[in-house]
């Protein structure tokens, strides 16, 4: 008994660490919502891997971590109401507030934990329930935040933006092992091909919904064009080649602003013959041409537009958040399905060894470039739907630590699982930009009212005040997070299972494979 | 192909190049006719080119060090050398040196600066290779590299709360990630002129004291590496690791002395940096890594001297185009020649072609 207890615990620890966090950051009906989310995942984890044989059996144990993490969260609540609050100069919550939430909110996750524990014992429709749970989960967020009043949803469709980005990247490195650390550019070329093909800049006014199809086209043209330089390059030249291709791109966008074209021989004739007007302009011949809009980026940018929604508004965040939602699904089981075709198969066969694979049969060539394609189509679908979301694009938004940062999602999150990248994904943009901008408001609020007037130290003060930003070490954080997971998980949270043999198999050393034949033979 | 398609296919690409090149700075009659006006400005452009060229060497050479003996892209070297320059302000303002101090004063911090600049990146880089890299020297190829990269992060966020310390240390300025100004400490005095030469070229002081120190540090690595015991230890562990250890060579202490030389080389670059450019940023460890780690490849990585010729390459080719082509196209340049060398030359250029091992 004990024995159970403890494992519920431990089991509860990093949820409850997540929802005691979430609650102490944002305070109030947070409570309730994140207590709703991480119910149900509770539920779900605390029946994993192993076999419930009724519903009864997954309801109990769906309880217990339910609550556990109901009890976590009610520690958080008090802690936030009555000690945080004051301490960041706001007024400590009413007893009959935080009554309300202290018990709506152990209740809601209580019961989430329960419902999905109970469905992990349906034996044969065990998987369809827990995806249509999941489902109804995602289907009907959007309300309970504006029930709630939380406004998640904002980050939340940024979060899925980033999940599809890193989904595709997933395919190459992930699936077919080819490192690239220039995915961003394929997100920039897909939301510049939609702000070209759907803003005055050109004018060229089309409907999003073929736009965003010649995007994902025009993505994966550029993976196979950046992949045909690449493919004898071995893995660190081709890590460097995509780097320099990430930093090309936005370049570009940058500077297309005054595009003139002449005939080359023309010019270069007119020129020796000291005749300049010799010269047949063919592009920008009065005013030159601009593309792109330089750094001010291309703005506005036309939205999707549906019968019975109308125009999708910023102010509105429904229709985008299902839109996201069924491109982030349907990427998911376009993805799925590649991975288990012959395709599929062929890009692990590269990642393996790529010499066998070869000897094999398998086309190198072909296999490569259609693994650098298919993950820019995704990008590209995913550019596409941000330049829509934001109805303007810059040329800062994709650079080199937009690509690292997708990277470590995908690495986050296991290399080459699924489920681990959606979480990867979640996990850090969630982090970023939901937790990191509200902690830094409540410890601005702590430092203010409860620390510096202490501080007698005027250059210690002075200090504190600027540099104690969770913004500010942001960068920080992020880094230490790679560092540590390297080295405690190499293979991520939730490790593809081919991966982890891969890498736990025991080797004797490090030192690659002999070369000498006289010492092979000794051998 | 035939000879004559391939002759065609060669043809059609330099008139496209031709056709689209303006748009990114390449005219070619234009830049003919400037060469041609003043043939004093190339030559002027070229030893720009090729101080730059040796400040990006010497970072080069930390990225080869280290991917020619443990074969990791250690992504936090640019960042290391951004810290090294940060260390050297740092120590030029404990000494109170201000704008066009005099050599007599600046030149025993400077000295200092150097030392100290060196030590400190030798050492972080040592206690990196300790903590962030040598746990992940048994797992797969790309541990170490997201490794890197999140020390890499860490680096430059060390350098925007250095940036910060305006309380305690004086030049650091208002704002954390404003640029920050280093104080001009070599003199100007053009060494042409003062030879009595009669020319718009211009080669300072400043100029000879980069390169000098450049050439001292490069020439002394090579004779280093070359003959010296250690060095010689460096290179047997490079070429094969379980041999070197079967002949008594310790493999860790190798790889240890492996970051803290290149770590001394980035702290060097960035004193010499900063003097020579005056300013100190927490995001120049990025460019500059950027373009070393480019010049590294471009020599074939792992290869001293090829670092040597990259680096150089590299800081002629971004001279000239920052003159000829446009400089906001730069680093588009830059990138589309490596691009285009790895296409042909898949080692780079000194590398040898390694042959896949079955």
């Amino acid at each position: 008994m004990a024995e159970r207890a403890l494992k519920v615990l431990r089991l509860s620890i990093a949820l409850g660490l997540i929802a005691a966090l979430t609650v102490l950051v944002f305070g109030g009906w947070s409570s309730s919502v994140i207590g709703w989310l991480l119910g149900a995942g509770a539920g779900l984890m605390a029946c994993q891997r192993q076999s419930i044989p009724s519903p009864k059996v997954g309801a109990r144990l769906g309880l217990e971590a339910g609550l556990v993490l109901g009890g976590w969260i009610l520690l958080a609540l008090v802690l936030q109401g009555l000690v945080l609050r004051p301490a960041a100069g706001q007024p400590a919550l009413a007893l009959p507030q935080l009554l309300q939430y202290a018990l709506l909110a152990p209740v809601i996750t209580t019961v989430a934990a329960t419902v999905t524990g109970a469905v992990q014992g349906l034996k044969q429709y065990r998987q369809i329930a827990t995806w249509i749970l999941l489902a109804l989960i995602l289907l009907i967020f959007p309300w309970i935040d504006q029930i709630a009043r939380t406004n998640w949803i904002a980050t939340v469709i940024q979060i899925q933006i980033f999940v599809m980005l890193a989904l595709g990247l997933n395919i190459v490195v992930g699936y077919a092992g080819l490192l690239d650390l220039g995915y961003a550019a394929f997100f920039a070329i897909g939301a510049y091909t939609t702000g070209f093909l759907s803003s005055p800049q050109i004018n060229l006014q089309w409907n999003f919904w073929i736009v965003i199809w010649i995007a994902a086209a025009v993505a994966a043209l550029a993976g196979v064009i950046l992949g045909a330089p690449t493919l004898r390059l071995r893995g660190d030249y081709l890590a460097i080649v995509t780097l320099g291709f990430g930093e090309i791109v936005p370049v570009l966008f940058r500077n297309l602003t005054d595009i003139q074209i002449y005939e080359p021989i023309s010019k270069i004739l007119g020129s020796i013959l000291g005749r300049p007007e010799m010269a047949i302009c063919l592009v920008g011949c009065d005013k030159p041409f601009n593309l792109t809009g330089g750094e001010a980026g291309i703005n506005p940018i036309g939205r999707p537009y549906l019968p019975i929604v109308g125009t999708f508004q910023s102010s509105n965040y429904l229709p985008w958040y299902y839109l996201i939602l069924l491109l982030v699904v349907f990427a998911v089981f376009m993805i799925g399905r590649l991975r288990n075709s012959r395709l599929g198969r062929a890009w692990t066969a590269i990642r393996e060894d790529e010499l066998a694979a070869s000897a094999m049969g398998i086309n190198l060539v072909k296999t490569k470039l259609l693994a650098f394609a298919m993950g820019a189509t995704f990008s590209g679908f995913a550019g596409s739907f941000y330049a829509a979301y934001i109805s303007a694009i810059f040329p800062s938004v994709f650079d080199f630590s937009v690509s690292v940062i997708i990277l470590c999602m995908v690495i986050l999150g296991g290399l080459g699982n699924m489920t681990g990248v959606i979480l990867g994904g979640i996990i850090i943009m969630g982090a970023d930009r939901l937790y990191l901008p509200q902690l830094a408001l409540v410890l601005k609020g702590v430092l203010s009212t409860s620390v510096l007037p202490n501080v007698a130290n005027p250059a210690l003060k002075d200090f504190l005040a600027t540099s104690v930003d969770p913004i500010q070490m942001r960068l920080l954080l992020f880094g230490l997070t790679l560092v540590v997971m390297m080295i405690v998980r190499p293979e991520g949270l939730v490790p593809d299972a081919m991966r982890q043999a891969e890498l736990h198999s025991p080797e004797p050393d490090s030192v690659p494979v002999v070369e000498d034949p006289a010492v092979e033979a000794r051998s | 192909m035939k000879r004559w398609q391939r002759i065609l296919l060669y043809l059609a690409v330099a008139y496209v190049v031709l056709l689209l090149g303006p748009i990114a700075g390449f005219d070619l009659p234009r830049i003919v006719g400037a060469i041609a006006q003043s043939p004093e400005v190339l030559i002027q452009q070229l030893l720009v080119g090729l101080i730059n060229g040796a400040i990006i060497a010497i970072i080069a050479l930390g990225y080869t060090l280290v991917y020619g003996i443990i074969e990791l892209i250690n992504f936090a070297h640019g960042d290391l050398y951004m810290l090294g320059a940060f260390a050297s302000l740092t120590v030029i303002n404990l000494f109170g040196l201000e704008d066009g101090a005099s050599l007599a004063t600046a030149i025993v911090p400077m000295l200092l600066a150097l030392v100290i600049a060196g030590l400190f990146c030798g050492g972080l880089n040592l206690l990196t290779e300790r903590y962030a890299y040598r746990p992940l020297r048994n797992s797969s190829r790309l541990a170490p590299l997201i490794s890197a990269i999140g020390v890499s992060f860490i680096f430059q966020n060390l350098g925007l709360f250095w940036g910060g310390l305006k309380s305690f240390i004086p030049g650091m300025g208002n704002n954390a990630a404003a640029p920050k100004t280093f104080p001009d400490l070599l003199p100007r005095t053009d060494l042409l002129q003062a030879l009595g030469i009669q020319t718009s070229v211009a080669f300072t002081v400043k100029d000879l004291v980069v390169l000098v120190v450049a050439a001292v540090l490069m020439v002394g690595l090579h004779l280093f590496v070359q003959y010296t015991r250690p060095g010689k230890a460096m290179r047997a562990t490079a070429q094969n690791p379980m041999a070197a250890r079967i002949m008594g060579i310790n493999v860790d202490q190798i790889i240890a002395l492996t970051f803290v030389l290149g770590g001394i080389l980035a702290g060097s670059a960035g004193l010499l940096v900063a003097l020579y450019n005056n300013t100190v940023v927490f995001t120049m460890g990025f460019t500059a890594g950027l373009r070393a780690f480019t010049a590294a490849v471009l020599g074939g990585i792992g290869n001293i001297i090829g670092a040597m010729l990259g680096g150089v390459l590299i800081g002629v080719l971004s001279a000239l185009s920052d003159q000829y082509l446009s400089s906001r196209w730069t680093n588009a340049w830059v990138f589309a020649v490596l691009v285009i060398i790895l296409a042909f030359r898949p080692g780079g250029l000194l590398g040898e072609n390694v042959q896949e091992k079955v």
